[in-house]
Formats: structure tokens, C-alpha cells, sequence
């Protein structure tokens, strides 16, 4: 039974890159022999079975889990399912639900390709390249840490000036953060449950090994600072923690329960690595809660979110909360996919469709207590 | 006369608005900073050069350039405009020597195989603002100006002539 969900669960990856190409954008020059135009002529049929794989995902993810509780997936199945997810959604079309490994690119191409300062001349000033055809913030600086730019060096030049490899480099860069994320993951908790928790959610699926999303290398650069505290080394840790700031700069947050991290140490005090987690996930909350006072939230920020919440999934309403809140994050670009536009009614349904699922679980999360006073699920 | 009205009226559009409408430039110049005398200025001079290594690459010198001759003449303007002849005068001849560098950074930056084509017409848009407020000052100021520092030589400013030298510069970049 077990292999047959398994061979399911491939053929949808599968069905999921092919699904990723009808959103190919009209002016990628470098693709035009794939472009249907059926994401932007076929909006209803497109937001169909956009749905429909957001819920078989994360039907996917919700026996997966339900099959650890119930000892059924082992450590080889899990190792199984992240790297055939690893493997295939790679060679999706990363432009499905955002356009910001484009502006990776282009920032990457004004520091290494231009020589010009990405914080001072923005890509539009270089009339007639090819990447503004496509590209949707060209009349912005660079907005991510010098660090993440400086990084960023590294597939742009090993792509040799080939737009299409460079835009694979650039995945399989963040890719490999993702894979050294889950193996914090391991190393901090030492319980598969949650590598399987986050490797597995569709929310990092989708927006860190689809959209590649620079945030796993800001998440994975933090974890790795509380690894080495685990492990007293202050400094090292400080470095990692200014690192991962120099990547995105949402981790300054992380200054809060790296500070009651240092002061317990120094005070000799026990420290609570639950309630570190508990901190950081607070902290980052913070940050994502703060989103609309620049822009909105963007459903990959709630990755910085998850990282914490799957260190410390005894937490069960922590845990459902952080499943559905992925779930009711990714249906915000429903709204935009059917209309194709973010304004008029766009902006509420997205606001309605990111909160009213959660209110709705916390409601009869409350009243499931208050009549069987027991828990949803138990963990082993 | 009354069917003669509108033809004059016509005619004295053409004559008098398209003049008014040509010597503004579209180019907007930034609000004066800080002004010379105080430790503000002193910050906003180590500013300037620290921001010099920011600004790298030749769109980004050109970005630079501009921005601080841009800065030095509302400086120098604002300055004029107090009787601060000696200080408006440095402002004006540093306004001057930046703006000499933009068109340099541009043609390297067509060397490296950059489009300049839109810089160019900001450049041609920033000589013609500056034409326009140097040609103001020029009006006036007065043409030399006679500076006798403590216990030294008396220097003649030739405010004039520094005023002609920058709108040289500029219409040689419009």
C-alpha cells in the first residue's frame, strides 16, 4: 500500500512540473518553444487545478504524518520522499507563483555582469536587456543583504552568460540550503518527525525547491548558528547569526532570543532550548506580521516561521496551526491567478483566505477541547 | 478688431510661451543640504567621499558626479544668495569639476558596451537646469568680488568668469 501512495505521490511531483510550464511568461525569449499562454488565457480552468494540487499536496503531507504517528513511514521513506521531491520539482518552471529568482538574476547580472552597485543602479537602467522583458522589478534596487548578492556570484558566474542555466544554478543553489537546513533540522532535534515536518511541507516545497526562494539560506544560516551554540561556540554562532542577517534582513529579529540565549549562558542558567524556539518563532512572527508595512506577506516568509515550529512539534497546536496556516498561505495567490490582478477585490480575498481558515481551526480546535478535553493527535 | 482678437491673442501665445516653456528643464535639483561653517558639513564632506567607493562602476561615478554637482550649485545658489561670495564661489567651482566628470563616465560606460542612451538625455535635461540657474545667477551676482582674509593678500574672485566656465561646460554636454 505504502509503495503505491509512494508512486502516486512521484507521479503528482511530476504532474506538478508539467502543471509549473503553463505559466511560462509570453516575453521569456528562452523558453517561447514551451509557452501555451494557458495560465494567462485560461484563468478559471488554471485556478482549478491549482487548487486541486494544493489539497492532494498537502493530503500527501497529512498521511504522511498521520503514517510517522502511526509508525507505518521509517527514516528510509522519509529519506525516499525528500530526495525523489528533491530530484524532480527542481526542473519545474520556478516563475509559477512569483518572479523574484528573476530579480536574483538581474541583481546578480548588474553587481557580476555590469560591475555597477545593485543597491544604486537598477536593472532598467540597462536598456535593452533581454531580462527586463520578463522581469516584474526592474525599477527596484537591490532589496536582500550583500551577502545573499555576493553569493549569488557564484551560479551567476558558473552559468556562463546562458540565461537557462543560470536560472537552474540558481536553483539548485538554493536547493542545497534546503538540503543542509533538514540536516540541522536532524542534528538540533534528532527526530525525523521534524525533517519530515518541514522537508515535506507543499508551503517549502513550493516556494524554496519550485520558486527557490533566497529565505531557506537565510533560515538555514540561522539554524546553523543555533547548532554551534548548542554547542558553546559563541563566536562562530554570532558570525552565523550576522551572516544569515546579511542575507535577508527579517533574522535581526533573531536578536531577541539570541540575547536571552547569551545571557543564560552567561548567568550560568539553565537554557531552555524549547522556549528558544518558542522565542525565535515569536520573533519571527513578528517580522511576518510586520510584512504589510512595506509590502504584504508573502507566503514564503512563513518558511522562517516553520523552521522553529518543526524543532518543537510536541507543540500540537503550534503544529496545526503552522499546517493549515501553509495551506491557507498558498491560497493567496488564487485570487491573482483568476482575476490577473492585484487590484480590485484581489486584496481582500487574499486577506480572507489567509485568515479565516485559521480562525476557523482555532475555533473548533477550542471546541473540540471543551467537549473531549483530548488532544487531535498524539505524537509518538 | 473684435475678429482680430483671437489672432493676436494666437499670436502672442506663440511669441511669448513656447520662450517659457523652453527654459525649464524637467530636471528637478535636490533641496540645499548642510552649509559650510558647521559640523554637519564637515560630516556631509567625509559623507561625499566615502560615498565616492559606494558609488563604483560607471553608471554608478556618473550617478555620483551628477548628484554632487547637483548639490554644489544649489549650494553655491543658496549661498550667492546670503552675500556668501567666497563659499559660493568653492561650491561653484566644485559644481563645476563634477559636473566635468559626468560625461567621461558615460563614454566608459559606452565603451563597456552599456546603453547610454537615457543618461545621455538626463545629462542634456541636468546642463540645461543648470544653465537655466546659472544664467539666474549671473544676473545676480555681482562680476568680481574682493576677499581680504585676516593677516593675508586680498584674493579677487572673478565670480563672473566661473559663472561663463560652468555654462561652457554645460552647453558642451546638452
Amino acid at each position: 500500500m505504502k509503495k503505491i501512495f509512494f508512486t502516486i505521490y512521484i507521479l503528482f511531483l511530476i504532474a506538478i512540473v508539467g502543471f509549473s510550464y503553463l505559466f511560462i511568461d509570453p516575453n521569456l525569449i528562452y523558453l517561447k518553444h514551451l509557452y501555451t499562454g494557458f495560465a494567462f488565457q485560461k484563468k478559471l480552468y488554471t485556478t482549478l487545478i491549482f487548487i486541486f494540487l494544493l489539497i492532494i499536496s498537502f493530503s500527501f503531507y497529512i498521511l504522511f504524518i498521520y503514517l510517522y504517528v502511526r509508525g507505518k513511514l521509517f527514516k528510509k521513506d522519509l529519506i525516499f520522499l525528500l530526495s525523489v521531491s528533491i530530484f524532480i520539482l527542481p526542473f519545474s518552471y520556478p516563475a509559477m507563483l512569483s518572479y523574484d529568482i528573476f530579480n536574483y538574476i538581474a541583481t546578480a547580472k548588474v553587481a557580476f555582469f555590469y560591475h555597477e552597485n545593485p543597491y544604486i543602479i537598477m536593472p532598467i537602467e540597462f536598456t535593452h536587456d533581454p531580462l527586463l522583458l520578463f522581469m516584474h522589478a526592474a525599477n527596484k534596487v537591490a532589496l536582500y543583504g550583500p551577502l545573499w548578492i555576493l553569493l549569488t556570484g557564484l551560479p551567476y558566474l558558473l552559468g556562463f552568460g546562458s540565461f537557462l542555466l543560470i536560472l537552474f544554478l540558481f536553483k539548485a543553489f538554493v536547493i542545497l540550503f534546503f538540503v543542509g537546513t533538514l540536516l540541522i533540522i536532524w542534528k538540533l532535534t534528532k527526530n525525523t518527525f521534524s525533517v519530515l515536518l518541514f522537508g515535506l511541507n507543499p508551503l517549502v516545497l513550493f516556494e524554496t525547491v519550485i520558486s527557490g526562494h533566497n529565505d531557506i539560506v537565510m533560515v538555514f544560516l540561522f539554524l546553523l548558528a543555533i547548532f554551534f551554540l548548542r554547542r558553546n561556540k559563541m563566536i562562530l554562532s554570532l558570525i552565523l547569526l550576522l551572516a544569515s542577517i546579511l542575507i535577508k534582513y527579517a533574522s535581526l529579529a533573531l536578536i531577541i532570543p539570541f540575547g536571552y540565549l547569551f545571557y543564560s549562558y552567561f548567568k550560568n542558567k539553565k537554557i531552555s532550548w524549547d522556549k528558544m524556539y518558542l522565542l525565535g518563532a515569536g520573533a519571527m512572527t513578528l517580522v511576518f506580521f510586520l510584512a504589510p508595512l512595506r509590502e504584504e506577506i508573502y507566503p514564503w516568509y512563513f518558511t522562517w516561521i516553520l523552521a522553529f515550529i518543526t524543532l518543537i512539534p510536541k507543540h500540537k497546536f503550534l503544529l496545526l496551526i503552522s499546517i493549515v496556516f501553509s495551506f491557507s498561505l498558498l491560497l493567496r495567490y488564487i485570487p491573482f491567478m483568476l482575476l490577473g490582478t492585484y487590484f480590485g477585490p484581489t486584496p481582500v480575498i487574499k486577506i480572507l483566505v489567509t485568515f479565516m481558515p485559521i480562525i476557523f481551526t482555532t475555533f473548533f480546535y477550542i471546541l473540540y477541547f471543551l467537549f473531549k478535553k483530548k488532544s487531535l493527535f498524539k505524537i509518538k | 478688431m473684435k475678429n482680430k482678437l483671437p489672432s493676436i491673442l494666437l499670436l502672442f501665445l506663440f511669441l511669448f510661451l513656447p520662450n517659457l516653456v523652453i527654459a525649464d528643464s524637467p530636471y528637478v535639483l535636490p533641496y540645499p543640504s548642510a552649509m559650510p561653517g558647521g559640523i554637519v558639513y564637515k560630516i556631509h564632506l567625509a559623507w561625499e567621499k566615502l560615498s565616492q567607493y559606494w558609488y563604483f562602476g560607471d553608471f554608478g561615478q556618473f550617478d555620483y558626479n551628477l548628484k554632487e554637482s547637483d548639490k554644489y550649485l544649489v549650494e553655491a545658489k543658496t549661498l550667492f544668495e546670503y552675500n556668501q561670495y567666497l563659499l559660493g564661489y568653492n561650491a561653484l567651482q566644485k559644481s563645476n569639476m563634477y559636473f566635468m566628470l559626468t560625461l567621461p563616465d558615460l563614454e566608459t560606460a559606452k565603451n563597456h558596451g552599456k546603453d547610454i542612451t537615457d543618461k545621455r538625455i538626463l545629462l542634456s535635461q541636468a546642463a540645461d537646469k543648470h544653465i537655466e540657474i546659472l544664467e539666474k545667477l549671473k544676473m545676480e551676482v555681482p562680476l568680481t568680488f574682493t576677499w581680504q582674509p585676516e593677516k593675508s593678500n586680498a584674493t579677487v574672485l572673478n565670480i563672473k568668469s566661473l559663472i561663463d566656465f560652468g555654462i561652457g561646460i554645460r552647453q558642451k554636454y546638452l
